[in-house]
């Protein structure tokens, strides 16, 4: 049988120095974000300015905006992934509740 | 026996394996969805059900490997999904397979190296769908999609390996 060889191992390699590298660029190149918007059920339920303070009561999730960051206050999902998430300000950041199918999106 | 009647029963034989095959995927894929990977990132799956292609491509049958990875797509989508992910699953899978069986043609790889290829090729495809459809946000998880492509597809390319080592009598 054909067993692992050195060319796997280099290109696995390549393609890890090549996601790494990615990652650094698009964090240094990340832009602040400046809209919010909530999805829940694929719906837009808020969409309104980062700097606008406000909270969202949704049935299942609390959505707060503060101080240019947006952040899961309170969910009633067993996995409490959202919550946990914490907070977020750059464009193209999520928080997803999956359980409750809401999202908050920075554009 | 004449060589017609042969060859009608290796037909039926190859048909009846590439249906099992077919079933063996969408339990694959009932699997998968019971465990919550897409939870590290949306997109992130481990492909068991591509062991089945690489398996075949390594029996040299790309025809094969080319049927039952569309078949096992455009069944899935048809039991458990919508036609929204039938986009992202049928142009994924068409794509990776086709630079999978292409990648075959490397001597220097084996089996695991373009398996890893192929979960790379599919992820990256997804996220270029996602960016058009959903949000350019989206092009944010491609880092992890890569290295998320590079783990899951050299652990299914050595599932094959020994899937094939296993199945090749009946192949
Ligand atoms: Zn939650």
């Amino acid at each position: 049988m054909k067993k692992l060889k050195k060319a796997d191992i280099i290109l696995a390699m390549c393609l890890i120095i090549a996601a790494f590298a990615l990652f650094i660029t698009f964090y240094l190149f990340k832009t602040s974000g400046k809209k919010v918007i909530v999805r829940q059920n694929n719906k837009t339920v808020y969409s309104g300015l980062l700097s606008n303070d406000n909270q969202i009561n949704l049935k299942h999730n609390t959505v707060v905006i503060k101080d240019n960051k947006a952040y899961m206050k309170c969910a009633d999902c067993k996995n409490q992934i959202c919550v946990k998430t914490g907070k977020i300000s750059k464009s193209g950041e999520t928080v997803v509740c999956l359980p409750n199918k809401v999202i908050i999106e920075i554009e | 026996m004449s060589s017609k009647q042969s060859d009608n029963r290796n037909r039926v034989t190859a048909v009846c394996i590439y249906a099992l095959f077919c079933c063996a995927c969408l339990i694959f894929g009932y699997v998968e969805s019971v465990i919550p990977t897409t939870l590290i990132a949306p997109g992130v799956k481990l492909g068991l059900s591509n062991s089945v292609a690489i398996l075949l491509l390594i029996n040299k049958d790309i025809k094969g490997a080319f049927a039952v990875n569309t078949a096992r797509i455009l069944l899935s989508a048809l039991l458990f999904g919508s036609p929204f992910s039938l986009l992202f699953s049928l142009t994924a899978g068409v794509i990776s397979i086709i630079v999978s069986a292409l990648s075959f043609k490397i001597k220097a790889l084996s089996p695991i190296g373009v398996s890893i290829i192929g979960a790379v090729t599919h992820n990256i495809v997804q996220i270029i769908i996602a960016c058009f459809v959903v949000s350019l946000g989206c092009v944010y998880y491609l880092p992890i999609l890569v290295v998320s492509g590079v783990v899951t597809g050299g652990a299914i390319g050595f599932l094959a390996m020994l899937l094939f080592e296993k199945l090749k009598k009946i192949l």
